[in-house]
């Protein structure tokens, strides 16, 4: 006999079930705290500057990345960007399907040296490409609760 | 480079439930299951079919059971399943009068190692013991398995409910 069995119906294997009931809280920080609520208050972007490298963080960091400096210069950029990469979602996270698939964009903001991985809307996947100009479409002030999804998605700007 | 240290920034349940601090919660699904193995997984599938498995050692000529897939004394891969009697032969045994999570019982569960028959001298599995006296319980007694009826049978070690003193002929 082999050592090794191929288990070749899923009956033949015996199996304990189990449970672990888990709850993780991930607080946003307090950069991403301060990024959060000028979306939520102001509906603009904030980032961090790093003068040293020349670098602006959005979303902001508290420390530079590459030369550890602590960052205290924030600045406001603008909620429009470039469509850096994009693919279109049809799956959750769970595995099942969508009703209606989604875009999906790495969104290289205007003025910062980052970008926001977010929907993109009011486009078809035709319509899409890389460097294509999108801004921010905020939910309504109400609605807004101090998370990335207080972004609604990115539309194409209309170049008209 | 200027020396930072940034203020701590204590946070407290009231933080959260007053949305001070901005937060994501995650329940992550954390069910899995726990693979057997094929030893055990046959062990489970004998118990669901109503009967105790072992494996035999080539080498030492032992059956075994719990079967496992290696002999612990020669180290030599084992070699096929064997069927055993549901009887055997009580090796110790206790009264225990406290559950698994310290509460008191009147009446004393006996979980006692059973010699089964079959399989080779000393090999044997622990078991609950039912449907006798606890004084009347000694070392040596002979016994056989209490099958669950086999609808309720789901391949446990609990498929026997427990095991009964044998009446002797």
């Amino acid at each position: 006999m082999s050592l090794l069995h191929r288990i070749e119906h899923l009956h033949d294997v015996f199996a304990w079930e189990g449970d672990m009931p888990t709850q993780g809280r991930y607080t946003a920080g307090i950069a991403g705290e301060r990024f959060f609520r000028e979306i939520q208050e102001h509906g603009r972007f904030v980032g961090t500057v790093c003068t040293l490298c020349d670098i602006t963080y959005v979303p902001p960091r508290l420390y530079c990345e590459r030369c550890f400096e602590h960052l205290d210069e924030w600045v406001e950029v603008p909620t429009t960007g470039r469509v850096y990469t994009f693919t279109t979602v049809h799956l959750d996270l769970d595995g099942n399907h969508l009703p209606e698939p989604r875009l999906m964009a790495f969104v290289q903001l205007d003025g910062a040296d980052g970008g926001l991985v977010h929907y993109v809307g009011e486009a078809q996947p035709e319509d899409i490409c890389i460097g294509m100009r999108v801004e921010a479409v905020f939910k309504d002030k109400e609605e807004r609760k101090g998370s990335i999804l207080d972004i609604a998605y990115f539309r194409p700007i209309s170049t008209g | 480079m200027k020396e930072f240290v940034y203020d701590s920034v204590y946070l407290r349940s009231r933080d959260f439930e007053q949305g001070l601090a901005l937060f994501e919660t995650w329940d992550p699904n954390a069910r899995y299951a726990w693979d057997a193995g094929v030893a055990i997984g046959g062990y489970l599938k004998g118990l669901k079919a109503g009967k105790l498995v072992g494996r035999f050692c080539p080498q030492c000529a032992r059956v075994m059971i719990p079967p496992r897939m290696f002999c612990e004394h020669c180290f030599c891969a084992t070699d096929y399943w064997v069927d055993l009697q549901d009887t055997g032969t009580v090796i110790t045994y206790s009264l225990c009068y406290v559950t698994w999570d310290m509460a008191r019982l009147e009446e004393p569960l006996i979980p006692a190692v059973i010699e089964i028959d079959g399989a080779s001298p000393g090999m044997g599995i622990m078991h609950m013991l039912g449907d006798v006296e606890p004084d009347a319980v000694e070392i040596g007694m002979r016994v056989q398995a209490v099958w669950k009826p086999a609808a309720e049978r789901t391949g446990a070690i609990t498929d026997i409910a427990h095991f009964k003193p044998l009446d002797r002929p």
